[in-house]
């Protein structure tokens, strides 16, 4: 597991991340979710001691990466899937990566086997499409048979079919009981995905939540009703105990009622109906309100 | 999190097995496993190919050209120029060339790992920095050496063929002042390759490490006759590839440092940049 503690790093004056407390638990997948520039990165650098906090702490099962003996039996990380030397085979990038670790080279052929590059391990890596880089990555995390796993954006770049055979294998990972820490910037992207959710905006911490109670919490379901007595049939929907919102002409968002329960109560009052519609929010919708205020750079934003 | 670790080992019992036969490792990664996977880094780097067998050759070819041109020349010079003829220093001419190759390749070992942003990976699997350098250190010294060995041996020989069929002073592998000059020459390039090495952490870009080291080896001493007078005596005796390079002479100029002690001078720069390189390093964020 990883605990992030009062977590810190300033450039300057300017706080990238700013008390970040937050912890990834063993046999779940948590989603990092932020828009860009809010922090993720830097946070997952510090866990994986790239980069010094200003200030706090983050350990991984229970230390600091330094402090373990052999660091990738300890974490398994994918930051950056191109980061490899375009002339090296893929084999030897993970030969030398295992290597530095006292890994048996046997290892190195079960990673390829595993995520599908075995046979093309020996071709220079610099040849490989983003998808195969993806999996070089997703290799090279394994390579220690780690309890836990950091992936920064590892659904970026990818396919359909890899978007599933990575989801999958996240999936597997977790239910063999490893903490896997996984960020985006889509909540599309991830809520089929997390177990837990973990918000930041302007690298502060916006939510800290499961992903069952973001989604009971945030997909408000809405009615949208049109009638051309909207203004009277509004009144009448907010003394039976919705939230009603004049939505344009003739227009109104209830919530708090069902379809059902409209369409019973504008029979009853002989009200005449020209749509009742169910409109659900997406969470994608739920997060944009959640870190609205946090964006670093917004076209609205500039605009104003 | 013990739980967790051990199921973790239990599902894959290939390595729990590796892990016993390899007795009491308790998977602890050490100093020489960063050497092997450095060792597997240069090897699989492509340059290292280009750098060991293009200064070698490239070597033994300038010491064929130089010697023949000086046989040429020889029958020519008056007594004062025959007096200093150096048939040692014209073999070895070519570690010009060769000291700028090694010093990039030195250089190259750790600016591709911020070029490729391997770097990451590599401090993540081994977050001890100074074990990281000093491994980088270790490894790139010792091809160096070994290229360096073969360079000067190679020219040595190839040069001093082609002075004697000039008809011109040679030397043969007899004369003590050859293997001082061969091994202290492939020391030389040693020290060349770890200012490279060095250089290249500080700075992080390819390109910038490439002209620095252009500018260090080739294009200060060259420009150094040109400087006002003290400041030109200064650097032709006391820069520290000129005062190094002395290791690979036979007439001792006046004006300059005896060969040993000159690269004493090169040691000592290389010491000073290698600690900053260090401290840095370790402080930096990746």
């Amino acid at each position: 597991m990883i605990e992030v503690q009062g977590l810190t790093k300033r450039y300057g004056e300017v706080p990238a991340v700013d008390d970040l407390t937050f912890t990834v638990r063993a046999g779940e997948i948590t989603g990092f979710l932020g828009p860009n520039g809010a922090g993720k990165s830097s946070t997952m650098r510090m866990i994986l001691g790239l980069d010094a906090p200003t200030s706090g702490t983050a350990t991984v099962n229970g230390r600091p990466m330094r402090a373990h003996p052999a660091p990738l039996r300890a974490l398994g990380a994918l930051l950056d899937a191109g980061a490899v030397l375009p002339s090296r085979s893929a084999y030897h990038h993970l030969l030398a990566l295992a290597a530095s670790n006292g890994l048996p080279r046997g290892r190195v052929d079960a990673v390829l086997e595993e995520v599908g590059l075995a046979a093309v391990a020996r071709r220079a890596a610099g040849s490989y499409s983003l998808g195969m880089k993806q999996r070089l990555g997703i290799a090279a995390a394994l390579l220690g048979d780690p309890p836990v796993l950091v992936l920064d954006e590892p659904l970026n770049g990818l396919d359909p079919e890899g978007i599933v055979w990575m989801r999958g294998l996240m999936r597997r990972m977790a239910g063999e009981g490893r903490a896997v820490l996984m960020s985006s910037h889509l909540m599309s992207e991830i809520e089929l995905t997390v177990d837990h959710l973990v918000v930041i905006g302007r690298g502060r911490l916006i939510a800290d939540t499961s992903m069952a109670d973001f989604i009971a919490e945030h997909s408000a379901r809405e009615v949208v009703v049109r009638s051309p007595h909207s203004e009277s049939f509004g009144r009448r929907l907010a003394d039976a105990g919705a939230a009603v919102r004049a939505d344009g002409a003739n227009r109104l968002t209830v919530a708090g009622l069902g379809a059902p329960e409209i369409g019973a109560l504008a029979a009853l009052n002989g009200v005449e109906l020209h749509e009742l519609a169910l409109r659900q929010t997406s969470l994608e919708d739920a997060f944009m309100a959640l870190t609205q205020d946090s964006v670093e750079y917004s076209a609205d934003k500039e605009a104003a | 999190m013990t739980t967790t670790e051990t199921r973790t080992r239990s599902r894959t019992p290939h390595i729990a097995h590796k892990e016993a036969v390899a007795g009491q490792r308790e998977g602890r990664a050490t100093f020489p496993d960063s050497l092997h996977a450095e060792y597997i880094k240069i090897r699989t780097m492509r340059s290292t190919l280009y750098v060991v067998l293009g200064t070698i050759a490239v070597g033994a070819a300038i010491a064929t050209l130089v010697g023949s041109s000086a046989g040429d020349g020889f029958a020519t010079m008056t007594t004062a120029e025959k007096a200093t003829f150096d048939p040692l220093a014209l073999s070895l001419r070519g570690y010009m060339l060769a000291q700028v190759t090694i010093a990039l390749l030195g250089g190259m070992s750790i600016t591709a790992e911020y070029g490729s942003r391997t770097v990451v990976s590599t401090l993540t699997a081994v977050p001890h920095r100074s074990r990281v350098l000093a491994a980088k250190a270790v490894v790139l010294a010792a091809v160096a050496f070994l290229t360096g060995l073969l360079f000067t041996f190679a020219s040595f020989l190839a040069g001093q063929a082609a002075l004697k069929s000039g008809g011109t002073p040679s030397l043969t592998l007899s004369d003590p002042s050859a293997w001082r000059a061969i091994v202290g020459g492939a020391l030389f390039l040693t020290l060349a390759g770890l200012l490279g090495l060095a250089t290249g952490t500080l700075i992080r870009s390819t390109t910038a490490t490439v002209t620095t080291l252009f500018a260090a080896f080739l294009i200060v001493p060259a420009f150094g006759p040109a400087f006002p007078g003290a400041l030109s005596d200064w650097t032709s005796r006391y820069w520290p590839s000129s005062a190094g390079g002395q290791i690979m002479t036979g007439y001792q100029d006046p004006a300059l440092l005896h060969p040993w002690p000159g690269l004493a001078v090169m040691t000592g720069c290389v010491a000073l940049v290698l600690t900053a390189a260090f401290l840095t390093f370790r402080k930096r964020d990746a």
